[in-house]
Formats: C-alpha cells, structure tokens, sequence
C-alpha cells in the first residue's frame, strides 16, 4: 500500500477475447489502504450496446472518468445519430486521458467491444495517461494484473467459445485476486456475443 | 417606422419595441411550420425534428444554420447537468438555460438574435409530460397545444376550437395534428411526405422513454381517417342543404 496512489483502493479487472465473443471481468471491494469499505463497487460500464469499459485505480477517478466520457459518448450519438464503435470508443477515451497529461486521472482502462455483424472482437487497454495498446487477446488492469496476467496467459487458448471464455476469465480472476490483499470480495464477469451480453457475479474468498 | 434604429440589435425603438426580434420573427413566419399538441398520455410534435437527449426533443423553424448552434447548446445544456447531478435536466432547466442565452443577444454583444423558434416536447419526473415554446427574444412558455412558422395564426385558431383541455388522448391529438395541417398547408392533397410527426411517450414501469416517428403507413391511415370524416360531413351537408331547398319551393307553391 503505503503512498502509492494507484493502489490507494485497490481493484482489479481483465479482459479476454474468444471467438466472436469478448469477456471482461472485475472484482468489487472498494477499499481505503487496509480498510474494506464497499464490497459492490463495479469498475465496468457500458457505453454502447456491445462496447464495454473497465477503469481501475483510484476510485474517484473511476467514477469520474467514467462519468465525464458518458457525457461525450452521448454528444456523440446525438450528433452522429448512430452507436459508438470500439475503437472509436477507445479512442475518445484514450484523448480524455491525454487532455490531463500533467495532472493525469489516477485510472488505468481496458475498452472491449463486439461488432454484432461481422463478430469482429476489439480488446484494449490504456495506461492513464491514454497510451493506446493493440488490439490484443488479453489485457488486464489494476493491483493485482500481474498476477492474473500469468494465470490469464495459461487458460487462454485462442478461438474459445463463449462457455469456455467464461470459464477462463473467471479462473484467472478468481485466483490471481486471492493473492492480493487490495482485491476481492467477490467478481462480475460479462461475456459479450453478438446476440445477447451475459452478466454473472462470481462469490470467491469473501477476503 | 422609425428604420434609423434597426442598425443596431440591442437598443429600443422610441416606441419602446426591438425592431430586430419582431424581424427575426418575420423570418419565422416565413419557414415550415411546427405544431406541438400536448395529450394526458404524450405528447405530439410535428415539423423537422431533433433530439435534445433520451427525454427531450424539439422542432425547429426558422434559419436553419442559426438552428444547428443552438441545438448543439441544448445538447451541452443536458449533459452538464446530467454530469453534475447524475440525473436526467428537468425539461424547463434546458429551455430555460437556452432563453437566457437567447435573450443576451438582444442586449448586448451588438450581434443579431437567432432566427429560430422551437417547440419543445419533453418527459420530466417533475412535471410529466410538457410542451413549450421559445423564440428570438429569449421568451418561452409552457403549452397544451401550439404552432409556429407558417399559417400558425389559422393553426391556433384551429386549435383553440378544437382542442379539449383533460380530455385529449394520443389518438386524439394525432387526429387533431391531422387536420390543422390540411388546413394549413398550401397543398391540396395531405401526403405521408409532405408532414413528419414523432410521438413521445414515457412507460411508468419501466422509467423509459420513447421518442418514435410515425411511419408512413400509419401516416396514411390518419389522413384516410380524416378524409373519409371530411367526405362524410360534406355529405351531411349536401343533405341539409337538399331538404332546405325542398321545403322552400313547397312553401312558394303553396302561396
């Protein structure tokens, strides 16, 4: 912990891409340092009907970075009078963040997206200063990402489908988080396909 | 016509009136006109529409151009407070907020007033469903039903005949919208393409609501509807007329 501001609450989340399908996870303590206040702060939100984003890092900044590109995802639906892509997505985000490149938000991001005709899979991430990454098969954010980052590489196998994706995220994330004392309590897990989005909560360690 | 004071936008008329509103106002009556009818189930707006956010839509006439930067406005207007209070703006904070800004230019900056009206149809949980009018003087009110732009006079007579207050249904108030316009546009024969009407609703259960335009089919249907009660007035008509006509001759022969 100590006065590391990235790590001040803690959190963690991942994303995976499959078959024409994308699944993106985090977990829900909301903590202060040691202290766990919250155990239902999701860090993901959806801005369009297949693109998703998860922030982590200070929590203030998750709420309002999140907030503030709302405000330009919808200007920029009313304008355009269509729904965001996701690297459209990704980009606005990544341009918020480098507004603010001497006084950043204390947030790292993944963007996932799905474009429901052509099950084209979109998964980034960004560091919060808006570093633009490619589009990747796995991405993971927050205090514990390198733990689930090695878990992650293991389970992933390319070409998944949408019940082994699950499966898989859900693994990685379950157990890297358990070996981090600032994430846990618990984990929401969406599989996006190009018919339907799935959402499930998870019960791990509740510690 | 005092025309020594309309060189500048921002000062009075010996009167006592801004020669430049009422022009701008001139402008207006001059462009395609709106109609807003306000129903105890929704609201309808008809004339070119544009979306202001998920609650709130709105209809312009006037300069399009002049249009275009304010609706932009009364985007950024909604999101601010949306940004600010996590909550969709109240629909009279919007208008109010863009008045103001309507009103400034007829009182200082020396620029001209913008060359639009706007009929604003809206779902709040403050006050429900709500219809309002704003034009180039920064002035707005709130409506059961109203018109701007071309032949609006004839449209509000029309209207305050015909307009129920408590009673008006959506369906109602489609028919009504119907036959304002027959009568108020400069064609004969009322088309699907000739008028564009959207119908705003908001579902109690669900907390949402739905901003739709009413497709062509349903378009010819309220027109046949309204041209068939015409054919059967003017036939009643015809009939009245024929036992009149009748009754006099018999009363000349009898003298």
């Amino acid at each position: 912990m100590g006065d590391d501001i990235l790590s001040y609450n803690g959190g963690v989340a991942l994303a995976m891409k499959g078959k024409e399908c994308i699944a993106i996870a985090c977990d829900k303590r909301y903590g202060v340092q040691n202290r766990t206040i919250a155990t239902n702060f999701t860090k993901i939100f959806q801005y369009s009907d297949h693109c998703f984003v998860a922030f982590c890092g200070l929590a203030t900044d998750v709420q309002t970075v999140s907030e503030r590109l709302k405000f330009r995802t919808n200007l920029y639906e009313l304008r355009e009078q269509r729904k965001l892509k996701p690297n459209v997505l990704y980009n606005m985000l990544t341009n918020l963040l480098y507004e603010r490149r001497f006084g950043p938000y204390f947030v790292f991001a993944l963007v996932v997206g799905l474009d429901p005709k052509t099950g084209e899979t979109f998964v980034y991430d960004s560091d919060n200063i808006g570093a633009i990454s490619d589009n990747v098969n796995l991405v993971t954010v927050g205090t514990a990402s390198e733990y689930i980052f090695g878990l992650g590489e293991l389970f992933f196998k390319p070409n998944m489908n949408a019940d082994e994706l699950f499966e898989a995220t859900s693994q990685a994330l379950l157990n890297g988080v358990d070996r981090d004392s600032a994430s846990g309590w618990g984990a929401v897990v969406y599989v996006i396909e190009k018919d339907k989005i799935t959402v499930r909560e998870l019960k791990g360690r509740q510690d | 016509m005092a025309r020594r004071y309309d060189t500048r936008a921002t000062i009075f008329s010996p009167e006592g009136r801004l020669y430049q509103v009422e022009y701008a106002l001139e402008a207006i009556s001059h462009a395609g006109a709106s109609l807003g009818i306000l129903a105890e189930n929704g609201v309808v707006l008809a004339g070119e529409k544009r979306n202001i956010h998920d609650d709130l839509c709105c209809s312009v006439s006037g300069i399009t151009s002049d249009a275009n930067v304010l609706i932009n406005e009364l985007r950024m207007i909604g999101q601010r407070y949306l940004l600010t209070y996590q909550e969709p703006a109240p629909i009279e904070y919007i208008v109010s907020r863009l008045c103001n800004i309507k009103q400034a230019y007829t009182q200082f900056g020396g620029k001209r007033p913008f060359g639009v009206s706007f009929l604003y149809m809206g779902w709040d949980k403050h006050y429900g469903y709500q219809l309002y009018q704003s034009d180039p003087s920064g002035n707005y009110g709130g409506w059961k039903a109203t018109c701007v732009g071309h032949n609006s006079q004839t449209a509000i007579s029309i209207l305050k005949q015909e307009y129920k207050i408590g009673e008006t249904q959506l369906n109602d108030a489609l028919r009504l919208a119907i036959r304002v316009f027959s009568k108020t546009l400069d064609t004969t024969k009322l088309t699907p393409e000739k008028i564009e009407i959207a119908v705003l609703q908001h579902d109690d259960k669900t907390n949402e609501t739905t901003i739709r335009m009413l497709k062509d089919d349903e378009l010819i249907t309220l027109i046949k509807q309204y041209e068939d009660e015409q054919s059967k007035l003017e036939a009643d008509r015809q009939k009245q007329q024929q036992t009149t006509t009748s009754s006099s001759t018999v009363e000349k022969e009898k003298k």
